[in-house]
């Protein structure tokens, strides 16, 4: 269907080249540190296929600053865009994101439970000084954006357009 | 840009005793088999995985970073930072994945397996 512009990267399984990738990872990042539009976001992914009216209702923002924070989402490849008559429909697309986050979150327990085994072994029981958390990395916790179940593989399959 | 874990601790050791710890068996692995020179083989043992990469640099005590990877997940790079202070070690760890280079490269590791790493995070 036509979802023109908002194709994210289309044929990447070829192979993305590098600038397109780090361009979209930073873009995936980029569109979350928002707070409206990780609202946003929450809000599609429990309504699938809603419109920029229907949202402006349900925030506190104008329409025209819903489309604005639609089309950093849509770029970003966190959304897929489907015209339905006069208006455009918007569904969640997770993959971009459950991928740095699913990394984010296993990779990070892991350096936990070995920082507390090394803690224990060398007897660090004077000082706690840690860090623990994830520092400096400027960030934002997608966590809040309503995360919905993972798709059942890690490659994105397009399941709109087939 | 990539993703990135980072992690701080500070340990009431030195920063030999610290090395010991984090190179040994029991740390990064149930197993270890690190060949600590740069471009030395590494391999990652616990409970059946087994993760392959190698040294990218190292500089006991202070010093370690190596690439790794499951099999056929994209690969990740560790680096390992031991600062001596007055009073035992600050230990810095940094894990990152790089989305723009052996994602889509696939520059292989040294597995068994021959498995290189696609752009199996990106894919889209």
């Amino acid at each position: 269907m036509s979802r023109g512009e908002a194709e994210p990267r289309p044929g990447a399984r070829g192979g993305l080249s590098s600038g397109e990738a780090e361009d979209r990872a930073g873009a995936v990042f980029g569109a979350l540190s928002d707070p409206t539009r990780r609202a946003l976001l929450a809000a599609i992914a429990a309504h699938p296929a809603t419109t920029a009216t229907e949202l402006a209702t349900q925030l506190p923002i104008s329409r025209q600053a819903v489309l604005k924070h639609l089309n950093a989402l849509a770029e970003a490849g966190l959304l897929d865009r489907t015209r339905s008559g006069r208006e455009v429909r918007y569904r969640f697309t997770p993959a971009p994101l459950s991928d740095a986050v699913d990394w984010m979150t296993a990779v990070g327990a892991e350096w936990d439970e070995r920082l507390a085994v090394l803690r224990k072994q060398l007897g660090a029981g004077r000082r706690q000084a840690t860090s623990a958390g994830s520092r400096g990395t400027g960030r934002p916790t997608p966590r809040s954006a309503g995360r919905p179940a993972p798709p059942p593989t890690r490659r994105r399959s397009s399941p709109e357009a087939g | 840009m990539s993703d990135r874990i980072e992690r701080e601790l500070w340990l009431p050791a030195t920063p030999e005793a610290v090395w010991e710890a984090v190179t040994g068996d029991g740390w990064l692995a149930d197993r270890v088999r690190l060949d600590l020179t740069p471009g030395g083989d590494a391999e990652f043992e616990s409970d059946g995985s087994v993760r392959t990469g190698w040294v990218e640099d190292v500089s006991a005590p202070e010093r370690l970073s190596f690439w790794w990877a499951v099999d056929d997940e994209p690969a990740s790079r560790v680096e390992l930072k031991l600062q001596p202070q007055a009073d035992g070690t600050r230990l810095r760890i940094v894990e990152t994945r790089p989305l723009d280079r052996l994602d889509l490269v696939g520059v292989p590791l040294p597995s068994t397996s021959g498995a290189t790493f696609g752009p199996a995070l990106v894919a889209a």
